[in-house]
């Protein structure tokens, strides 16, 4: 009890006379807790945008990994003028610029229409045409020629990009054949429809290659490939949904 | 036009297993652990009592001295119409969809496992543990099955990885399913046929001319729980069908 009246007693004193280490302490608590509050924020901000759709590009979050060969697909899908790293103009040898050559995506990703993977190209594709073409200065296409034309041309250890997560189970065929099908009269939501109509060839068949971007973007400007839509659950279901595809959860997870 | 959606879900995939085929094999049980990526079951697993089987064979003596004989019944999930699992779930991870099966979503169960209690015919497994393959069975993975981690409840799932390629297939192909096309991995190794797949809602499938047969049966009728895994009993060379047992 005596004690007991005595802090009571002394609580006024403290108050009046803080100790020296306190004073110290306030302000460092004070900055402390609004540097832990930055941080979680931070952290926070990382999981929120990882949520919804693709995390921001910095701290190794980047949905671009860089490729063991800088494969550009400017150059191969697609056919504008080519441009070095540094901003300047690429020439041939003759000092023409260069221009994309505006392969075909299924000349590459061959299965993409009729399975569930699109398929990366082995590196014997790569070879038949950069045997001769691409000068030999250049550092990418040296290192392609020492994987592919060596006694044992190995495999390229591409990084993946796409990736769902492993109880996802994603199809292509269903989607490309869906989007390249122009006598489709129903309902056709998140179709690019002006793509569609470039893409379609004398014959009234749709070309796949245009479809790609419903959910790739648009890869023939990227000279690294990266991931621009979030494809997360909402953005498939939402479609399906609108497209009277099934959304039954056996669809996508089994 | 049929709708992708409608396409899916005009079909209730069932099985039918004639009793008296059955010669207790184990083919089917084998299939099924390699096609589902079913962890194995080690004698230290085996020890805690915690093995797993999607598919087992039940065996059972009927007879007199010296006139014994072995009755062999492959149980699997009967995915019942009615099941008792499905209610007890509190987050819908198993749940009755379209095409007639009882479900299992991995990714939204959270390993309550009163799904697991729920049903009478001990056919759904917890995974107690991380799976496990030794660095030899790596490469023998199904790319197309989730891998289960801890925690969660797995069971029978028709093969359904199967059943979508198959409907997919004939979509690409732009013609109707055949009878016979898609085959589980249980009905593809049996080699008695005694386990036979297919479509309930085609009247003349396999399936639906079985699941009309005299000898026709269902597991644990007495719990009305509706299975949509028929079967046919065992006929008996001294008389009559042995009836189902309780
Ligand atoms: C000359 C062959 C070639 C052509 C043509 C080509 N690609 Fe690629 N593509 C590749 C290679 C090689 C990779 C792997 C390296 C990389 O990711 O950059 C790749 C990667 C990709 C990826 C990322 C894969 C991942 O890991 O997620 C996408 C998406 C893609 N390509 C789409 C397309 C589209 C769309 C087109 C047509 C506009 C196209 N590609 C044309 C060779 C090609
Ligand atoms: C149809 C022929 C063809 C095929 C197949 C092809 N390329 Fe190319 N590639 C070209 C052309 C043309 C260029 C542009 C020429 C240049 O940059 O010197 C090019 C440019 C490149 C460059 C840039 C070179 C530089 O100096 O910046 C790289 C890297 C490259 N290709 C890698 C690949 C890889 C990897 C593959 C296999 C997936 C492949 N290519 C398949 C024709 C092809
Ligand atoms: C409906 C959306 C959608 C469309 C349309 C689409 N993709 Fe994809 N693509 C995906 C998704 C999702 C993944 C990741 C798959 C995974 O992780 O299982 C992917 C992965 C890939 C990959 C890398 C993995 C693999 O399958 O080899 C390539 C390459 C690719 N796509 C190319 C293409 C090309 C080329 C086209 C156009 C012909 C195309 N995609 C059209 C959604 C789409
Ligand atoms: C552009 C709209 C669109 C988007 C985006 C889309 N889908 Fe689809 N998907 C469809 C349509 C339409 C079908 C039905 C095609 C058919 O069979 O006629 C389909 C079919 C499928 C099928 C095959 C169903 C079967 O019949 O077995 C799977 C699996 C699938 N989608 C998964 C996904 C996943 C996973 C994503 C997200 C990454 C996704 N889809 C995004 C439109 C879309
Ligand atoms: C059209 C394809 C599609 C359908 C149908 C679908 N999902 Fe998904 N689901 C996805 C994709 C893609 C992801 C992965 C999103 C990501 O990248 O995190 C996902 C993720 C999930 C997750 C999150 C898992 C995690 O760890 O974050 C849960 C839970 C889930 N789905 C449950 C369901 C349920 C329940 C249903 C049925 C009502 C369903 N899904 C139907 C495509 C689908």
């Amino acid at each position: 009890m005596a004690s007991g009246e005595k802090t009571l007693n002394e609580q006024p004193q403290t108050d009046n006379g803080r100790p020296a280490w306190v004073k110290v302490l306030i302000p460092v608590l004070a900055l402390g807790g609004v540097g832990v509050t930055a941080v979680l924020g931070f952290v926070m901000v990382f999981f929120i945008t990882a949520w919804f759709g693709n995390p921001l590009p910095v701290l190794g979050f980047d949905q671009s990994p860089v490729q063991p060969i800088a494969f550009p697909h400017t150059a191969h899908a697609g056919s504008e003028l080519l441009f070095n790293d540094d901003g300047s103009a690429k020439m041939d040898a003759e000092g023409k610029q260069l221009t994309g050559i505006g392969l075909d995506c299924t000349f590459c990703h061959r299965t993409v229409t009729d399975t569930n993977v699109a398929g990366i190209p082995p590196v014997e594709t790569c070879v038949t045409c950069h045997r001769v073409i691409g000068s030999t200065q250049s550092e990418p296409l040296t290192l392609l020629r020492t994987i592919g034309l060596g006694d044992d041309p190995g495999p390229i250890q591409w990084k993946r990009v796409h990736r769902l997560p492993d109880h996802v189970r994603f199809v292509h065929e269903p989607h490309i054949r869906f989007l390249t099908d122009v006598g489709n009269t129903h309902v056709i939501a998140n179709r690019d429809e002006a793509a569609i109509l470039a893409g379609t060839q004398s014959d009234g068949s749709v070309l796949a290659a245009v479809t790609c971007s419903t959910c790739h973007g648009d890869i023939k400007s990227q000279t690294q490939v990266a991931q621009v839509e979030p494809l997360k659950m909402g953005q498939c279901v939402d479609c399906h949904r609108k497209n009277d595809a099934p959304t039954d959860c056996t669809t996508c997870h089994f | 036009m049929v709708t992708a959606a409608e396409r899916v879900s005009s079909h209730k995939w069932g099985m039918a297993v004639d009793v008296d085929r059955c010669t207790g094999c184990q083919a089917c049980v084998m299939a099924c652990q390699t096609e589902n990526n079913i962890p194995l079951s080690t004698e230290d697993i085996y020890r805690q009592k915690r093995t797993f089987a999607w598919i087992r064979i039940e065996r059972y003596w009927y007879g007199d001295f010296p006139n014994v004989k072995a009755r062999f019944i492959p149980i699997m999930c009967q995915h019942c119409e009615n099941a008792p699992c499905e209610p007890v779930c509190p987050v819908f991870a198993t749940y009755h969809n379209t095409e007639g099966m009882n479900v299992q979503i991995y990714n939204r169960c959270v390993g309550t496992r009163y799904c697991g209690a729920g049903c009478p015919y001990n056919v759904r497994f917890f995974n107690y543990w991380e799976p496990v393959w030794p660095s030899t069975l790596r490469n023998q993975l199904n790319p197309d099955v989730t891998i289960r981690s801890r925690g969660i409840m797995e069971k029978c799932s028709f093969c359904v990885q199967r059943i979508r390629r198959g409907v997919r297939e004939a979509a690409q192909e732009d013609r109707d399913l055949v009878d016979g096309e898609i085959q589980t991995a249980c009905t593809d190794a049996c080699p008695t046929n005694a386990l036979v797949f297919g479509d309930f809602n085609d009247d003349n499938s396999r399936v639906s001319i079985m699941s009309h047969d005299d000898r026709k049966y269902t597991h644990l009728d007495s719990l009305n729980t509706e299975p949509n895994v028929v079967y046919l009993a065992q006929i008996d060379a001294t008389g009559g069908a042995i009836g189902e047992h309780e």
